[in-house]
């Protein structure tokens, strides 16, 4: 398995040089940053509770949008570039290529996110208005702690919606396709489930009783659930029943990990027609060298890391469409 | 190889910091009690009552409350305060829920009640308890100047064995809450009902002054007296001195019995001082002067060597005030009448000292100018006063009152004074129909009072139009126009309703810390700045789901029924240039100010200085006033726009 780790870790590598490299992505970074601490600044910055209720309806919008941002094209990009093609020659199997992306694109998204929150936080002490000095106040403003639970469960929010756009970009690989279900998903996730919520409430398809379960699954609803439960309930003196904590947390578990595995089994498992015609047009060998890696597929991991670590070496902007150059190119 | 490090990194910062998770962030846990002196006050005593407290050593019951929506510890002196505000309308919204209350624990101290049944601690040591370990004593003997004292103990034994001394019943703190506590109503109905009232009283007074005018004439000065100093010697009690038309140029004219003393009228009969203390003074009950001027009063103001026959704690008060020179000096004399009376007077017009029930009415006194060289045109002291139908131009006050509870001032004007009317430790009085204009602060009320209404007056052109202190008071159906800053709503759990904030520089200010008053039904239009606020939170300014008219403030109201669908913060960045730029009302309009304004609304407690109006109207509330208002400033830059 320590061969799946590397063949992990190189993927991993490719995707944040691919993020590293990217103008765009490093604009949509300091956008995100610049929006979450501008409405920060905004809301007064009286103390951490405050903030967090401020902040809480931007970060279940503006954190979808980082993320379908980060990820539309993470697995799409490689098969209109017909870079899949190339991977699937190599002894790696899907599982590992789509964690590795899904990583990969994580370890970016969930750094900005966690920084961004924490920079935002800090605010408070630095910049907010010193409370009256002759009249004592008291924890009611929310200790530091409650903060860093919002922006934990933040990071956790991102993860699921990250993983939620990767399996999209799995599904969705032609590019007009990629950004229509990439925009579908993310109104999906930030009105479009919660609306329909509304629907079936307002119908009495469901009643207020199952509206608990059904809210954990909805991504945002749950992590607004678990925010106010976990962060803000300091302030509301009113607690959410652990039922509802542990649906939210299933429900977020849910997708992350059916995201993650509707994208490991549709990555490889249905190729497109289209590949085969073009394969077909080079050499004639090209029809064998694809089934050969079918077949090498999860039976060649000792040699594994040759050719990924061999294309590492020579990573360069030769051109989208030389396997190796394309390793880490940026995305336009 | 960096990359294993740096996902290693994050994962391992992520799984640490999500230890918060198994921390107990939970303020509500208990925060310790605070230094009384350090909290913000609400009460159920005046100021004034608070200095008896003080003099006498009188033990009044505590409370500290911790709220979850706000940030500072109230501090509650007298707990029927803590039990009706609890219980109030809006309270929630504003503060949140309670997260701990704590209150005196009476259990290891020694009480007592002196003669005047006021509790007094006299060995033992106080602490704290939290309500619901604690219970109380109700309706025992036991009294704090506000009312009967409410006294909390950790033990029913203890309560117990303070029953048995004292009387009253033992409850807990759900009891407690049940109590029927005497409530103030914040309603316009509740405010009218109360100047009904004093209207009432009023018109009684004036009726029964009235009718010293009717007394028999005795004695005619020059036909049967020479002087009005013999005349009044002379003259038997309950008759009528006559003073013909001239001038009268007696020295210290005392009254000591109940006389009525009538010029044939303004102008043309002068009494005349001889420019030391004092003109006319009254020393008896149902003393009438009418139909005259009075002239050559002295420079005497502040008097701090008189000697007083107390040591209480506004001796100095009437020291600096009660005692300077002034045209007619009341005192002891209750039921007096003064009426048809001219006073130019560099120092005080009328005095009224320790006499209930006196009424000036068509007086004119005319101060000097600068204010700050002049004195009070008409003072009271201890007493109930009636004025009414008066001018007052130039001085300092129009009217001052020192302890003047239930005093009515009504269709008055005032003009080039400090203030026009200046409430001092006095509460339940009536301030109506009075115009001020070019005064520092047309009506100003002080020292945390309790019950004043302050209806129907109209300042302009001053720097401050109405400024109220105190609590449970009414400021409804007043119109401040052209002014530097319209209404100060520096009071706590008072009404500020139905009044026309016209073309002021700022219309309202919001200057308490702590949120409780209600604002409402006010017609806001047409002033440079809308609302500034200095301490305290943000404070919602609807009552029972209906605002204020902002003049200008933009939305649609889709449901018709008279109220703006979103609301509005005249202090926000956006909207308050709504009434100035056409501009405002697209930027208000985008989904990132909504945002923005939704945040302003919620939790308001813990933000910073601002106001909120949830239920802004679509139209004025007074149009017609709003009308006249806007057309007397026509001459004025005006901002609003109407409708």
């Amino acid at each position: 398995m320590n061969g799946e780790l590397d063949d992990l870790f190189a993927v991993v590598e490719r995707e944040l040089t691919i993020v590293a490299r990217t103008p765009a992505y490093v604009a949509t970074a300091v956008g995100f940053a610049a929006v979450v601490w501008w409405l920060a600044v905004a809301s007064s910055l009286t103390g951490y509770v405050p903030l967090v209720a401020d902040l809480l309806t931007p970060v279940e919008v503006l954190v979808p949008l980082l993320a379908v941002a980060f990820g539309y094209r993470a697995i799409q990009a490689d098969a209109a570039s017909k870079e899949l093609d190339v991977l699937r020659t190599y002894p790696i199997r899907p599982r590992t290529y789509v964690l590795g992306v899904f990583v990969g694109r994580a370890t970016a998204v969930l750094s900005l996110v966690f920084l961004t929150l924490l920079v935002a936080g800090l605010f408070v002490p630095l910049f907010g208005p010193p409370a009256n000095p002759v009249i004592a106040s008291h924890g009611g403003d929310g200790p530091f702690g409650t903060y860093l639970r919002f922006v934990l469960l933040a990071t956790l929010y991102a993860a699921v919606v990250l993983a939620a756009v990767v399996a999209v970009s799995t599904v969705a690989t032609r590019g007009r396709t990629a950004i229509t279900a990439a925009v579908g998903v993310l109104v999906l996730l930030t009105v479009g489930l919660d609306l329909g919520l509304v629907a079936a409430l307002s119908t009495g398809l469901v009643g207020p009783d199952g509206l608990r379960y059904l809210l954990a699954l909805s991504p945002n609803s749950a992590f607004r659930g678990l925010t106010l439960a976990l962060s803000i309930r300091t302030v509301e003196a009113t607690t959410l029943p652990l039922s509802a904590v542990l649906a939210n947390v299933v429900g977020l578990a849910l997708w992350l990990v059916g995201s993650l595995v509707l994208a490991a089994l549709s990555v490889w498992s249905e190729p497109p027609t289209e590949r085969w015609r073009v394969v077909e047009t080079l050499a004639g060998t090209g029809d064998a060298a694809g089934q050969s890696a079918v077949s090498d597929d999860g039976a060649t991991e000792s040699t594994a890391d040759g050719p990924v670590e061999a294309s590492d070496e020579d990573a360069s902007e030769d051109g989208p469409t030389s396997p190796g150059g394309a390793e880490g190119a940026p995305e336009d | 190889m960096y990359v294993r490090y740096l996902v290693t990194a994050l994962v391992a910062l992520l799984l640490v910091t999500s230890g918060v998770f198994v921390v107990d962030v939970d303020p509500g846990e208990g925060p310790s009690v605070v230094d009384f002196d350090d909290t913000i006050g609400m009460t159920d005593l005046t100021q004034a009552e608070q200095r008896v407290v003080r003099e006498r050593g009188i033990a009044v019951p505590r409370a500290e409350v911790f709220y979850s929506r706000y940030r500072y510890v109230v501090g509650h002196q007298g707990l029927s305060s803590l039990v009706t505000e609890l219980d109030r309308d809006g309270h929630e919204r504003q503060f949140g829920v309670p997260l701990s209350i704590y209150v005196t624990d009476y259990a290891d101290a020694e009480l007592e009640t002196g003669e005047d049944g006021y509790l007094r601690v006299t060995g033992g040591d106080t602490d704290w308890v939290a309500v619901e370990n604690a219970v109380f004593v109700v309706d025992s003997d036991a009294r704090h100047p506000g009312g009967s004292a409410v006294v909390p103990f950790r033990d029913r034994g203890a309560a117990e064995s303070f029953t048995d001394r004292l009387g009253g019943t033992v409850v807990d703190w759900e009891g407690l809450s049940a109590h029927p506590f005497e409530r103030s109503e914040l309603s316009a109905d509740a405010a009218e009902r109360r100047a009904a009232d004093r209207n009432a009283w009023a018109d009684a007074a004036a009726a029964d002054a009235r009718s010293l005018t009717e007394r028999p004439v005795s004695v005619v000065v020059g036909d049967d007296a020479p002087t009005l100093a013999a005349a009044i010697d002379q003259a038997p009690a309950n008759t009528t001195v006559v003073l013909p038309a001239g001038e009268y140029r007696d020295e210290n004219i005392t009254v000591s019995k109940p006389l009525t003393i009538r010029g044939a009228g303004v102008n043309e009969t002068w009494v005349v001082g001889d420019g030391n203390g004092s003109v006319l003074r009254a020393f008896d009950a149902r003393v009438a002067v009418t139909d005259l001027s009075i002239r050559g009063i002295g420079q005497q103001q502040a008097r701090p060597d008189i000697d007083l026959d107390t040591d209480a704690w506004d001796a100095q008060v009437l020291r600096a005030y009660g005692y300077a020179a002034s045209g007619i000096e009341f005192d002891d004399a209750g039921g007096s009448y003064v009426a048809d009376v001219y006073v130019d007077t560099p120092t005080n017009g009328v005095t009224v000292r320790y006499s209930d029930d006196v009424v000036v009415e068509d007086v004119r006194v005319d101060g000097e100018t600068p204010w700050r060289d002049g004195f009070m045109s008409t003072i009271t002291i201890h007493s109930r006063m009636l004025v009414q139908d008066s001018t007052f131009v130039g001085g300092r006050d129009g009217v001052y009152m020192h302890l003047g509870d239930g005093t009515v001032v009504r269709d008055n004007r005032f003009a080039d004074l400090r203030f026009g009317v200046h409430e001092m430790y006095t509460s339940e009085t009536l301030v109506a129909n009075n115009t001020a204009t070019r005064t520092r602060t047309g009506v100003v009320v002080m020292t945390l009072p309790e019950d004043n209404v302050i209806a129907s007056n109209h300042v302009t052109d001053s720097d401050i139009g109405i400024d109220v202190a105190g609590r449970a008071s009414y400021v409804v159906g007043n119109t401040v126009v052209g002014n530097e800053q319209g209404l100060d709503v520096g009071s706590d759990r008072s009404l500020f309703a139905r009044n026309t904030v016209v073309g002021n520089e700022v219309g309202i200010r919001a200057s308490t810390l702590i949120p409780t008053n209600v604002v409402t039904a006010n017609d806001i239009v047409g002033n440079d700045r809308y609302v500034s606020t200095s301490l305290g939170p943000v404070r919602i300014w609807t009552d029972d789901g209906a605002g204020n008219y902002w003049g200008g403030a933009p939305g649609v109201d889709s449901d018709r029924d008279g109220f703006i669908d979103r609301a509005f913060q005249p202090t926000g960045a956006v909207d308050r240039y709504a009434a100035s730029s056409p501009d405002a009302h697209v930027l208000a309009t985008s989904p990132a100010v909504q945002l923005l304004r939704s945040q302003e609304g919620s939790l308001p407690g813990l933000r910073s200085s601002g106001v909120v109006d949830e239920a802004p109207r679509v139209g004025p509330v007074r149009p017609d006033a709003v009308a006249a208002a806007l057309n007397a400033t026509d001459s004025r830059p005006t901002t609003g726009v109407m409708g």
